[in-house]
């Protein structure tokens, strides 16, 4: 079944674009656990990666990390780095993950935060900006993670209704993604 | 079943070769701006754009700020779920306390709006200061870190002290055209030349990533005790002289060490998003004095063959901003 909803699928993506940008500028910086911050760039590259995969997401998951970079103080480059090799992982199979299989996105999506959180705060360390392993993991890394899977919820919950609701328990099959996959209704 | 036939022409999924060469690309792209950033200056194009950036997003910043102040305290909510009954005694016991203090200083209040057109006259540290608001906290989870509303067209540039009525809370890291950051004392990287304000014993007041501060490079033979107030020394020329940083809450000495290990609780606050001074220059009375100097040299010359590179460190306020 082919979805020849262009205009759509790029109101959706720009809809989730808009509203990760916001929310990265506006919410994560004012609401935090120890010294974690919610990273919504990294929630917008994941939700394009498991839902759309291939070249698109790659490109997602750069240029949402480049905005993460330019509007935090860390170094530039470096989450745009590691957002493309996870879009670039977690997008290569060429389905909507998120739709049909809640369950393993889920467990995709915990697994790429921490990872991606821990590299992030190594990195910080190997340039110099801290000597303690312990913090970087335990008052950095973690909450970050925990944070940015919070507020992976929502958008997990939403876009995963598609044409038939929330289906959180186990695979979904292909006759039920009807024509609900690009829509921005709960958004 | 093709997901991507809705996408955009240029933006349909290639093959897995396609998709390789655009991640080389956008990865050999990262490396280049990840090594430019980390060796650029403050001035560099990276950090150019990245001002245009945070000068765009300020508005945004804003209403973020203005929407999430309610829950500021939020953070706070695991620790106090988990607070005992001794902690909770205490704090009854000095919440009647405040109140006492609360009735007290409504009166000292009225008399000090008396006297607050006196003191207009000459300010307590003469500063040279522009005022700003502080919009939004760090946006990530490596640095502390806040942003004003005010940028280079107010006048201000990276290295600027900032101050709120309480002290000391950091200096200017990065400066746009309309919006500032600034590195808090409580950054991890963050070091400001102190001293205890009873003894002018002189050392380096610096961040962790706990949020504590530490008073770093007070010699065991020299003194300081809990409850004592450590100001600004003014070495190093950033900070003025004397502006209150925080309060000693612990001090230790471990056998055989020579340096005591102390605890600071800063004086100021930034989860209540308030007014912030910015320090745009400093007149000659507020900086350190020859004998200010004079003092740390013999300080530093007394202890000097084993930590000859720290102490150096101590004369210096910190303006780091390497990595950023």
């Amino acid at each position: 079944m082919k979805v020849n909803d262009s205009n759509r699928s790029r109101k959706t993506l720009a809809t989730l674009a808009v509203i990760c940008g916001v929310l990265q500028v506006a919410l994560a910086p004012n609401i935090g656990i120890a010294n974690g911050r919610a990273n919504f760039a990294f929630v917008l590259a994941v939700i394009v990666a498991l839902r759309y995969g291939g070249r698109i997401s790659i490109l997602t998951g750069f240029g949402a990390g480049l905005f993460f970079d330019l509007t935090s103080s860390g170094p530039i480059g470096l989450m745009a780095l590691e957002l493309t090799v996870m879009s670039f992982l977690l997008g290569s199979e060429e389905r909507d993950k998120l739709s049909e299989d809640p369950g393993a996105s889920i467990q995709l999506t915990i697994i790429a935060s921490v990872v991606v959180a821990i590299l992030y705060n190594l990195s910080m360390m190997l340039v110099g900006q801290s000597v303690s392993v312990i913090d970087a993991l335990f008052l950095r890394a973690l909450p970050t993670a925990l944070l940015s899977c919070i507020g992976f919820a929502p958008f997990m919950y939403f876009l995963s209704r598609g044409s038939s609701g929330p289906r959180l328990h186990g695979r979904g099959g292909h006759s039920s993604m009807g024509g609900g996959h690009f829509s921005t209704k709960g958004l | 079943m093709d997901l991507n036939s809705g996408m955009p022409g240029s933006l349909k999924r290639g093959g897995q070769g396609s998709n390789t060469r655009l991640l080389a690309i956008l990865c050999a792209i990262c490396v280049v701006l990840f090594t430019l950033s980390c060796r650029e200056g403050d001035t560099g194009a990276l950090h150019s754009v990245r001002g245009v950036v945070q000068t765009v997003t300020s508005p945004v910043r804003y209403v973020g700020a203005a929407l999430t102040t309610p829950f500021e305290g939020l953070g706070n909510v695991f620790s106090n779920l988990t607070a005992d009954q001794q902690t909770l005694s205490d704090l009854k016991a000095e919440n009647e306390q405040l109140q006492a203090e609360n009735a007290q200083l409504s009166e000292s209040e009225q008399t000090a709006t008396r006297l607050q057109g006196l003191l207009q006259l000459k300010s307590t540290y003469n500063l040279q200061s522009t005022a700003a608001r502080i919009i939004s906290g760090s946006s990530d989870s490596w640095t502390s870190s806040v942003t004003i509303d005010k940028g280079s067209s107010s006048g201000l540039a990276v290295g600027m002290p900032v101050t709120d009525s309480s002290g000391v809370i950091g200096q200017i890291s990065e400066c746009g055209l309309t919006t500032a950051t600034v590195r808090l004392i409580t950054d991890e990287n963050s070091g400001v030349s102190a001293m205890v304000q009873s003894s002018r014993a002189q050392g380096q007041l610096v961040g962790s990533a706990d949020g504590t501060l530490k008073l770093t490079l007070i010699k065991t033979d020299q003194q300081v005790n809990v409850g004592d107030l450590i100001v600004t020394s003014g070495l190093g020329g950033v900070y003025p002289k004397g502006l209150p940083l925080g309060k000693v809450t612990n001090v230790e000495k471990s056998t055989g060490a020579m340096y005591y290990d102390v605890t600071v609780s800063a004086f100021t606050s930034t989860e209540s998003f308030e007014e912030v001074l910015v320090i745009t220059s400093l007149s000659e009375d507020q900086q350190a004095t020859t004998d200010d100097i004079a003092e740390a040299d013999s300080q530093e010359t007394s202890s000097s063959a084993s930590t000859t590179s720290t102490t150096t460190d101590a004369a210096t306020d910190s303006a780091t901003t390497s990595g950023q």
